[in-house]
């Protein structure tokens, strides 16, 4: 339905003169209708009806900018205003009076093509932004999140998780305290980096090891289990190091939290996602970059040790088999929930890669 | 006497409102979210001048400054509130009973707002409720409807609603509202029998499945079963909504009077439904791109449905002193608006 089919004005006068332009008044104090012909003259406008004459200065007058087919609106300091629905007419007024209206947006708006291009342009820099943008933003937040903040993080992950998937571990206080000391006798040339060990025994999740935001690293006994030698425990706890020196758990966690929220901002639930963060934390599968990284952290600081990188290739290699051996429960578990090794061809990359560094 | 009814009418257009749209979208991403106030005006105004009653359309005069204010009032209060449930539960609750004391004052303002930013002929609508009011009917009934086990809670829905439409004016006439608690305490019991229905229907579902075969089937097909019946849950809740939806709105509308003029509202559920229904699973299939054709359906569907019962000459409304003394008075520059779906 076109719009001036409810402007009585314009069919009305079918020999409207050039540069004159039918309009519906109001004069903002009662809800009276009233035609009136517009005409532009020396900088001035005119609005004529049966019962009223007004001229008002052009620069006293507000006019709507373009929005699709509705109507064009003049607006008057005292509150009158007046309706144009004949589009057309009004551009062809609009020139006569020598104004040139240009409205991007409204350009924007209303041809195909741009709109094409704003879409295409728009999923490109939704893409672009999750795949640079979001990981270097994350970067730069991480520096500034407080140690606290960060640590009160690590809190909230062991409480949500204490318990339900993890419990106390088994192994001897002595084996803990022997580890714990043997990791941090190791020397790192790297800088030291704050961090805490913990222990915990865990069937579900098999043998693993986490770096979390606040510097702590988790260890299952099933991973020390797993362990044909102490130093292939000591490089997956360097390689965890690595994780925590480059604080990749807290920035995994920012990129996952925003993704979320730009999720949930549409369909409108802070609190859903805020209650999955220590979930997210779980299933928090690095990039490959970030697992480089910490592949290289953990080579440089071995070999300063006189501990043979090879060692933890040994120890990828032990945990790939390890999770591909378990029943099909357990691997379709521990797939989703895996870190330290994730069962994807990378693996064998990154098993290359550390032989290479010997 | 009676003048003929007269029907509100919706001219707007989805392959228009999608440039519109878009262009929105593109620069609210690119401007970090600022420029969504901005959209939200272009929005409105869209909306509002495309809705026709009588040859002539409606008007939305917001500022996006003043809604920008709102958003960052909204974003700061409810950003705090969850993270700091999250870390620290007791400053968390501290912060939601806060915003819970002071939800009703931004409701008013809210009101206000969207009421005195909107017009048609060149007359601004107002809102007068009064601050003690929104109290009662957003803090104290809610509260008391919850120590009820919601019993209260269709009362509360129409002190609401007369507290919302007998507190709006149009230039200088006042909108009255006369629908009593009855009507919606009998459309919340026939929702809540078709909640039994659909709630009945899955339990005896469930059994049947659990006594005949659950332990010959497979991790597959239990999963399958839970994936169907969630599915059915949402099919079942796009027909429910949309019958509470319609029947509120027809009721309050059909009870509503502008001086001596009457509405009348006749959404039926199954059209409703119909297009609530299909526009989920479109905007699902385009991965959203048929949100602004959706929105663009629903509106019209809602307007169409709409028509003033005109009791005389509907040119004879006058602006309220408030209007006449200009669009820049004083409460105009204190006021914002809070983005709160009611
Ligand atoms: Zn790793």
């Amino acid at each position: 339905m076109s719009t001036s089919a409810f402007n009585p004005v314009i069919s009305d006068n079918p020999v409207t003169p050039a540069h004159t332009l039918g309009a519906i008044y109001y004069d903002g104090l009662s809800s009276r209708q009233q035609a009136v012909t517009l005409r532009i003259a020396q900088g001035q406008l005119e609005v004529q009806g049966d019962e009223l004459l007004r001229v008002i200065p052009l620069a006293d007058v507000n006019i709507s900018a373009k929005l699709g087919r509705t109507p064009r609106l003049l607006h008057f300091k005292d509150g009158g205003h007046c309706e144009v629905s004949n589009h057309t007419d009004f551009g062809v007024l609009m020139q006569a009076a020598g104004i040139h209206e240009k409205s991007l947006l409204s350009t924007l708006e209303s041809n195909w093509r741009y709109a094409l291009a704003a879409t295409v342009f728009t999923i490109c820099f939704v893409i672009a932004a999750f795949y640079w943008g979001l990981p270097w933003v994350a970067a730069v937040a991480a520096e500034r999140v407080p140690a606290s903040v960060a640590l009160r993080i690590d809190e909230h992950f062991l409480d949500a998780v204490d318990d339900d998937l993890m419990q106390p571990s088994k192994l001897s206080t002595k084996r803990q305290q022997a580890l714990s000391k043997r990791f941090d006798s190791l020397r790192n040339v790297q800088g030291e980096v704050a961090h805490k060990l913990v222990y915990r025994n865990s069937k579900a999740i098999g043998a693993n090891a986490f770096a979390l935001p606040g510097g702590t690293i988790l260890i299952t006994d099933q991973l020390v289990k797993l362990a044909g030698h102490d130093e292939e425990i000591l490089a997956v706890l360097a390689h965890e190091l690595g994780h925590v020196h480059e604080r990749h758990s807290l920035r995994q966690l920012l990129q996952s939290s925003v993704v979320g929220l730009a999720m949930t901002w549409y369909l409108g639930d802070i609190s859903t996602l805020l209650a999955a963060a220590p979930t997210l934390l779980l299933e928090t599968r690095y990039s490959r970059n970030f697992e480089r990284r910490a592949d290289s952290y953990a080579a440089t600081m071995l070999s300063a040790n006189n501990i043979s990188p090879s060692r933890l290739a040994d120890m990828l290699e032990k945990l790939e088999s390890s999770h591909a051996d378990g029943d099909k429960d357990m691997e379709e578990q521990s797939s989703s929930i895996t870190e330290f090794i994730s069962t994807h061809p990378d693996t064998a990359k990154r098993i290359r890669a550390l032989r290479g560094k010997e | 006497m009676q003048n003929q009814e007269q029907r509100f009418k919706f001219t707007g257009n989805g392959t228009e409102y999608f440039g519109i749209w878009m262009v929105n979208l593109l620069l609210s991403i690119l401007t970090l979210g600022i420029y969504s106030a901005w959209a939200k005006v272009r929005r409105m105004q869209y909306f509002y001048r495309n809705t026709w009653l009588n040859d002539a359309s409606f008007d939305y005069h917001g500022t996006a400054i003043a809604i920008l204010k709102g958003r960052i009032i909204a974003i700061v209060l409810f950003a705090s509130y969850s993270i700091f449930l999250q870390f620290m539960p007791a400053v968390g609750l501290t912060i939601a009973l806060l915003i819970a004391l002071i939800m009703p004052y931004l409701l008013v303002i809210s009101f206000r707002f969207r009421l005195y930013n909107s017009s048609y002929r060149g007359l601004r609508f107002g809102f007068t409720g009064s601050i003690k009011g929104a109290y009662f009917a957003f803090l104290a009934l809610p509260f008391f409807t919850l120590l009820t086990l919601y019993l209260l809670a269709p009362f509360t829905h129409q002190r609401i609603k007369a507290y919302q439409h007998s507190n709006s004016r149009f230039g200088q006439s006042a909108f009255s509202f006369h629908a009593g608690a009855g009507g919606f305490y009998m459309i919340y019991l026939f929702t809540l029998l078709q909640l039994l229905l659909i709630a009945g229907l899955f339990a005896f579902g469930g059994y049947t499945l659990a006594r005949d075969s659950i332990a010959s089937l497979s991790r597959e097909a239990i999963v399958g079963i839970v994936v169907a019946a969630y599915f059915l849950l949402i099919l079942a809740s796009l027909l429910v909504v949309p019958f509470f939806m319609s029947r509120i709105q027809n009721l309050v509308w059909n009870h509503t009077q502008l001086g001596e003029h009457h509405f009348s509202s006749t959404l039926s559920a199954r059209g409703l439904a119909w297009i609530i229904f299909t526009n989920f699973f479109l905007i699902i299939f385009t991965m959203g791109l048929y949100k602004p054709f959706a929105d663009i359906r629903i509106a019209r569907y809602r307007v169409e449905h709409m028509a003033l019962l005109p009791a005389g000459n509907i040119e004879e409304f006058i602006a309220s002193e408030q209007q006449k003394i200009g669009a820049t008075g004083t409460e105009t520059a204190e006021m914002f608006d809070v983005d709160i779906g009611f």
